[in-house]
């Protein structure tokens, strides 16, 4: 936008408000000043102003998660030059449980793997992800997270998006694995009681092991603080080469590069939604994914090569 | 189902005197009663008014008179302020139950109680999961008074079920209603110039329609299924949406300040706040009503968005944008 037409539309904004019109009428005023597509794009923030936009009763934003879209586009292409093996593995239509490793401190990965299936997927759909329930107390964090489709990490949330069939990440590893120092990476934790897998049981849902490479270089953690943690609320209190000696700076990710890769689903509902109840089954299917996708990990380690460059 | 007869307490209250409304034009209700000090809100025809206070011993012997067979409890306060102290707000909830429970020991006839009671029991809480099913009621500690009266309320009324095994209850957990002509904690807030919000939060809300809200009511005394309904309107709508349809303007505070700034706000005249309110207003709060559908057999006709909307749009509505010609905003001339 030039300044001629930034003055244009200010003059018209103005001229709408002296003339006694409403702020938003105002703003449509002086956007007719302005080229097509900021014209759209102002329109659209317009109406949001007025409460015109949608969420479903998750708090999801599509068209949120579209306006955002760039800032994580930049990051896949770009900062973390992710590279994707086997997006065509993810159900196209239909429940599905992707289960993938936790690391990062913010779910970043969670972003990262929206954004594969949104680019590398022959039938893109956004995936709804669980988060670290602390998050939820956060301000701006939480109505951020569920926009973009983010929910408190519950059984029963995963439970009912699966019912509504739902593509659902999960990261098993909970914050066992995003908390873990630098020197274990890759080096994938428990992965809790097997809840995911009794989930998928009782939905009947296809799990789909997602190993994702990248993650653990983004925020090396060096130190725990556990006071200050405590002092916070905070699970841990991470210190890492930038945070906290940069302040908020220490925010933005070390640009690592990734990949992702999404390996064959293991079906579900052969075993019915009894096998929920069957814990010699649920731990063994747990171990299987687990197993599964340490391997792709080491071997897509393997593939990417050095961790920066 | 015929000839029923139906003792409703808090007959004065708004849903309360709908419901009497309702029910008299039943063919199949032979006898409607309501319990009270106040009086109904709309006229009605053929309903026994019983002027009495709920926690007088007195109603053990004017409650058996009426030879109900079934018992709408509706006479439960949810805000403390409206000209009443938090202490005679618990003293209503929870001697008022107990005191009715005695009463009720005296009524041979009696086959269903129907509880208008609370969502609030689930409380609002950051790591919920987003809809509460029936059973979760116990899934976190109760922290605010309101909640512990609902779930003394509850704990009173399974007592009297395990020991009445004649006697269906259904407790109806309730989202906040809205609706024309309703004035709860909600309409307050969202009919205030301004409303405050915890800043940087956009809690997920459900109400439930007036309409619905009787209806079910309805349905439970029609069909009576023992054990907690939760009663609300499909979906939810997130809180600064909410604000933005209801043409109000969102006065975000930090939350640390936020009881701080709104008890000042009190003090001056502003809207009062509960506690339960002020954390509903931080983390909100959604219910499963998969039971009230499939069990109790009612699909609530408004979703919670729409709700809102002909909420808003009966005039309800303010507006958003003060225009300029009002005053505001101050001009360099004036």
């Amino acid at each position: 936008m030039n300044s001629a037409t930034a003055i244009a539309f200010m003059r018209r904004l103005r001229g709408g408000l002296d003339s006694g019109l409403e702020l938003p009428e105002a703003l449509g005023r002086g956007a007719t000043a302005l080229p097509r597509d900021a014209r759209e794009t102002l329109n659209r923030i317009v109406d949001r102003l007025d409460g015109d936009y949608t969420e479903d009763e998750w708090g999801f934003d599509e068209e949120f998660a579209e306006l955002v879209e760039p800032l994580f586009a930049f990051l896949y292409e770009s900062w973390w030059r992710v590279q994707v093996g086997g997006a065509e593995r993810v159900p196209a239509h239909g429940r599905a449980l992707l289960t993938a490793n936790h690391a990062g401190i913010l779910p970043w990965d969670a972003t990262m793997i929206s954004m594969a299936l949104l680019r590398e997927h022959p039938l893109p759909r956004y995936p709804r992800f669980l988060v670290l329930n602390w998050a939820f107390d956060l301000p701006w964090v939480s109505p951020g997270i569920r926009k973009v489709g983010g929910v408190v990490a519950s059984p029963f949330n995963a439970m009912r998006l699966l019912e509504q069939d739902h593509l659902v990440a999960v990261f098993p590893e909970g914050v066992k694995g995003t908390g873990k120092p630098y020197s274990e990476r890759y080096r994938l934790q428990r992965f809790g009681r097997g809840g995911f897998v009794e989930i998928a049981l009782r939905t009947g849902a296809p799990i789909v092991p997602v190993a994702v490479v990248g993650s653990e270089e983004i925020y090396p953690k060096l130190a725990d603080l556990p006071f200050v943690a405590r002092l916070v609320g905070a699970p841990y209190f991470p210190v890492t080469p930038t945070f906290p000696l940069l302040g908020p700076l220490g925010v933005i990710p070390l640009p690592s590069k990734w990949r992702i890769e999404f390996l064959e689903p293991i079906e579900t509902e052969t075993y019915g939604p009894d096998g929920a109840d069957d814990r010699a089954l649920v731990l063994e299917l747990s171990e299987r994914v687990r197993g599964e996708i340490q391997q792709a990990l080491y071997a897509n380690l393997v593939k990417r090569g050095p961790a920066f460059i | 189902m015929a000839g029923r007869r139906v003792l409703i307490t808090g007959v004065g209250s708004h849903v309360g005197s709908l419901l009497a409304q309702r029910l008299e034009r039943d063919p199949d209700v032979e006898h409607v009663a309501g319990l009270d000090t106040r009086p109904p809100k709309v006229a009605l025809d053929r309903t026994e008014f019983i002027e009495a206070d709920i926690r007088d011993p007195e109603i053990t012997r004017r409650i058996p008179r009426t030879g109900a067979d079934t018992l709408v409890h509706e006479q439960i306060v949810r805000q403390p302020g409206l000209g009443m102290s938090p202490r005679a707000m618990h003293d209503v909830n929870v001697i008022g139950t107990l005191q009715l429970l005695a009463a009720c020991e005296r009524v041979p006839t009696l086959r269903t109680i129907v509880v208008r009671g609370s969502a609030g029991i689930y409380g609002a809480e950051p790591h919920a999961p987003q809809f509460f099913k029936e059973e979760m009621a116990r899934l976190f500690p109760l922290r605010t008074r309101f909640q512990r009266d609902v779930a003394e309320i509850e704990n009173y009324f399974e007592t009297y079920a395990r020991r009445h095994t004649g006697v269906s209850c259904t407790m109806l957990r309730y989202q906040p209603a809205i609706g024309t002509g309703l004035r709860t904690q909600i309409t307050r807030y969202l009919t205030q110039s301004v409303c405050p919000t915890h800043m940087g939060f956009d809690p997920r809300i459900q109400l439930v329609d007036i309409e619905d809200a009787l209806e079910a009511l309805v349905a439970a005394v029609r069909n009576p299924v023992p054990g907690a309904v939760n009663v609300a309107g499909s979906g939810t709508i997130g809180l600064a949406r909410l604000i933005r349809l209801a043409g109000r303007r969102a006065l975000p505070i930090a939350s640390p300040l936020f009881g701080a700034v709104t008890s000042t706000g009190q003090r001056l005249g502003l809207d009062t706040q509960s506690e339960d309110f002020q954390r509903l207003l931080r983390y909100g709060r959604g219910v499963d009503t998969r039971r009230l559908v499939e069990d109790l057999g009612y699909t609530p006709r408004q979703s919670t968005v729409r709700a809102v909307e002909s909420w808003a749009s009966s005039g309800a509505r303010g507006g958003r944008w003060p225009r300029r010609s009002d005053g505001f905003p101050p001009t360099a001339a004036a």
